[in-house]
């Protein structure tokens, strides 16, 4: 398709019932709106669960907020892994969703972990670091982990769960920490015994908040906790932390069953066409001022998809001619900016996006340091490698919306 | 979590694979429930910005509030949720554009509209689609986000509502100048038909006019229309404001609804010796509710906390 310049073609006459028209050649070759190559898209809504007991890890949730159902739960995420690499806090537990790729034997259990430091500041400087090239490994706030498993494995039966409320994991896990209920529970309450956190500040944030009254209780009564051993509480009780997000689940959906609408009534009459003399640069003063830029158009383009399904917090597309939906022309990475796999050095693939209107249901405030994003994509591993590491991290990237207004 | 999984997985879910596969087998599973494509116009919005957020929970409640610290207003449910159902929105005109391929050409429709309620608030929306339906709703969509607030003033005594400009304010778009002077009451609107309607819109009950140049070219018309009331806007006075909903609906000469356009948006941009006083600045919205919750809250956690170790 050629695109036509201002002084190449004349303006032609085009008669129309009964009005003469004199109708405009497009200056200025527009955005492609013939996307005809619909990528399949599955959506993820958020909804309430039908019982707390249906997000437990044997049970393969896809779910936001609350505390992680781990795929492994033995040998989870530690250390530096755990921690946004600028305020040194553990991060908070944003959504996982259950990826299976049933081509390969290793991925037949498949589960992707978004967690995110509650910072916005944090996710400011995030924004810094992962324009940095790949040599360097650079900080994040913002983490995603991907953790697979063969249909036979040490956790889970290789039959599908009966979902009648008996079903059990085959082992038990390893303890969570007692304030957020996401990481390793390694250090232990020294008075207790039994209560364990993951870090330091989670131990004080608790103690103050209520563990010194019982503290003195449980080693004096030896009040019965769930499990003697020391293991994972596997009934969802609430974790003490009370800032952890709602919990809800991921409901899956196709976007193409949204596709479907009525068609537009092209009955608008033709004849009410009026006559249009010769236009000028004033013309295209009204188009700049009131049509589009690059980040307008992108903008107009990202909320007619979006007013499909209003309500979808993630779109999932695991193709390689998928392409994510982008709210801005400004921050999206080029091919450089996407580094290789860490563990295989093979090349990443994109695979889902989060959208901003989980802020929305997730309840985060609106001040000015808290979380507020334009779309957070995800790019793993092309070919899902194994790994010694049980959960591998891999690549995430932030799009914010402008802090200075784009006029 | 429902049973749905392709027959090698047994009874697992199948959760988010591959869309290849699955092709075929488009709108089953819940998808299904919202039935083909029943969208209805009423289904909530979910915001996508903090703006959204905040306009959505109700803690923003005037488009002034946006105005004074200049936020960028992206989602057109803002200004209708602000607005509401005194906002009107008109078809100015449609227009077929061509563009030459090899099999003949290609028409597409341009469509011009304009929103506004009669209380000072204006916007202008151009939209291109291959169909007409589709390029006016588009063309709504983004008046409504460019909607902009007019000033209104008084000719003579400060009796009553303004129901005038408030000085003399000239817009020019390309060749075309539109001037508006401020008129006595029961003086009417005294303009061409274009501008005329655009000004009764805006609420502007008086006015005197003068134009210049090629009006034939509506475009630049209203462009300066506009951007004399945008003008007189840029000083935070929110007294007066012009009634500009522009909503007009045979426009023939649609340059000079760019320059009325123009004049109108440069009405409060103008100084006049009511807004010499000192602006007083406030708190963004993205502010003023930080103060508000970070209230430190007593540690009341510890009956939250007896019943987790039960």
């Amino acid at each position: 398709m050629d695109s036509d310049t201002n002084d190449v073609l004349p303006l032609q006459e085009l008669s129309l019932d009964e009005a003469i028209t004199e109708v405009e050649l497009e200056e200025s070759y527009e955005e492609d709106e013939e996307d005809e190559l619909e990528e399949y898209v599955t959506l993820g809504t958020i909804e309430k669960p039908k019982h707390p007991k249906f997000l437990l890890r044997h049970l393969f949730p896809s779910k936001t907020g609350g505390t992680p159902a781990w795929l492994d739960p033995v040998e989870l995420p530690t250390g530096k892994f755990s921690r946004c690499d600028f305020c040194e806090e553990p991060l908070q537990f944003l959504l996982q969703i259950y990826a299976p790729i049933p081509e390969k034997e290793s991925t037949f259990h498949r589960m992707l972990y978004v967690f995110i430091c509650p910072s916005m500041s944090c996710l400011l400087q995030d924004q810094h670091e992962q324009w940095k090239r790949r040599e360097e490994d650079p900080r994040r706030s913002i983490k995603v982990f991907r953790c697979q498993l063969p249909r036979l494995n040490a956790f889970y039966s290789s039959e599908p769960p009966r979902k009648d409320g008996n079903d059990k994991p085959l082992s038990v896990g390893a303890a969570l920490c007692s304030w957020c209920g996401t990481w390793k529970g390694e250090k232990v309450c020294s008075g207790c015994k039994q209560a364990r956190y993951c870090c330091e500040k989670h131990q004080a944030m608790h103690w103050k908040s209520g563990h010194k009254n019982r503290c003195h209780h449980i080693i004096h009564n030896l009040e019965s906790i769930s499990s003697s051993l020391p293991g994972e509480k596997l009934s969802r009780d609430k974790v003490a932390c009370s800032s952890l997000w709602p919990e809800y689940e991921i409901a899956i959906e196709d976007e193409c069953a949204y596709d479907a609408e009525a068609s537009e009534d092209a009955s608008y009459e033709a004849s009410s066409l009026v006559t249009q003399h010769v236009t000028d640069d004033t013309y295209q003063f009204l188009l700049d001022k009131f049509e589009a830029d690059d980040n307008k158009r992108s903008w107009a383009s990202f909320q007619e998809r979006i007013s499909k399904c209003p309500s979808q917090v993630l779109r999932y597309s695991r193709d390689l001619m998928a392409n994510p939906l982008w709210p801005l022309s400004i921050g999206r990475p080029t091919m450089t900016n996407i580094p290789k796999c860490k563990y295989c050095n093979g090349s990443l693939c994109y695979e889902f996006q989060i959208m901003p209107q989980i802020l929305y249901y997730l309840g985060v405030k609106n001040d000015s340091d808290s979380l507020d994003w334009g779309t957070i994509v995800i790019y793993t591993c092309l070919a899902s490698c194994e790994a010694s590491a049980r959960y591998k991290e891999e690549f995430i990237w932030v799009q914010l919306y402008p802090t200075t207004p784009i006029s | 979590m429902a049973e749905r999984g392709a027959g090698d997985r047994g009874g697992f879910g199948r959760g988010f694979g591959r869309g290849r596969g699955d092709r075929g087998r488009g709108d089953r599973g819940r998808g299904g429930r919202r039935g083909g494509g029943q969208r209805d116009e009423e289904e909530k919005w979910v915001p996508v910005t903090k703006l959204g957020r905040l306009v959505k929970e109700g803690k923003i409640t005037s488009l002034e509030q946006i105005y004074l610290h200049s936020l960028p207003v992206k989602e057109h449910q803002i200004v209708d949720t602000l607005l509401g159902n005194r906002l009107k929105d008109e078809v100015m005109k449609i227009m077929p554009v061509q563009k030459q391929t090899r099999a003949g050409q290609r028409t597409r429709f341009k469509a011009f509209v304009v929103v506004g309620d009669s209380d000072g608030h204006v916007g202008l929306g151009v939209k291109c689609a291959k169909e007409v339906a589709t390029a006016i709703r588009g063309a709504i969509i983004l008046a409504k986000l460019s909607v902009v607030p007019v000033r209104r003033g008084y000719w003579g005594n400060k009796i009553g509502k303004p129901h005038t400009v408030p000085c003399k304010v000239t817009g020019k778009c390309g060749s075309v100048t539109v001037r508006l002077v401020p008129a006595p009451r029961g003086a009417g609107i005294v303009a061409a038909r274009v501008p005329k309607k655009v000004l009764q819109f805006a609420g502007i009950e008086d006015v005197y006019t003068s134009s210049r140049g090629s009006t034939k070219t509506l475009g630049n018309f209203v462009k300066v229309s506009f951007s004399l009331i945008i003008n007189f806007y840029i000083f935070i006075e929110i007294r007066v404001i012009v009634d500009f909903a522009f909503c007009i609906l045979h426009l023939i000469h649609f340059v000079s609804l760019q320059a009325t356009f123009d004049c109108l948006m440069k009405t409060y941009g103008f100084l006049t010796p009511d807004l010499w006083l000192d602006t007083r600045f406030s708190r963004s919205p993205f502010q003023e509710y930080t103060d508000l919750l970070a209230k430190p809250t007593k540690a009341i956690l510890i009956e939250n906390t007896e019943r987790i170790e039960a």
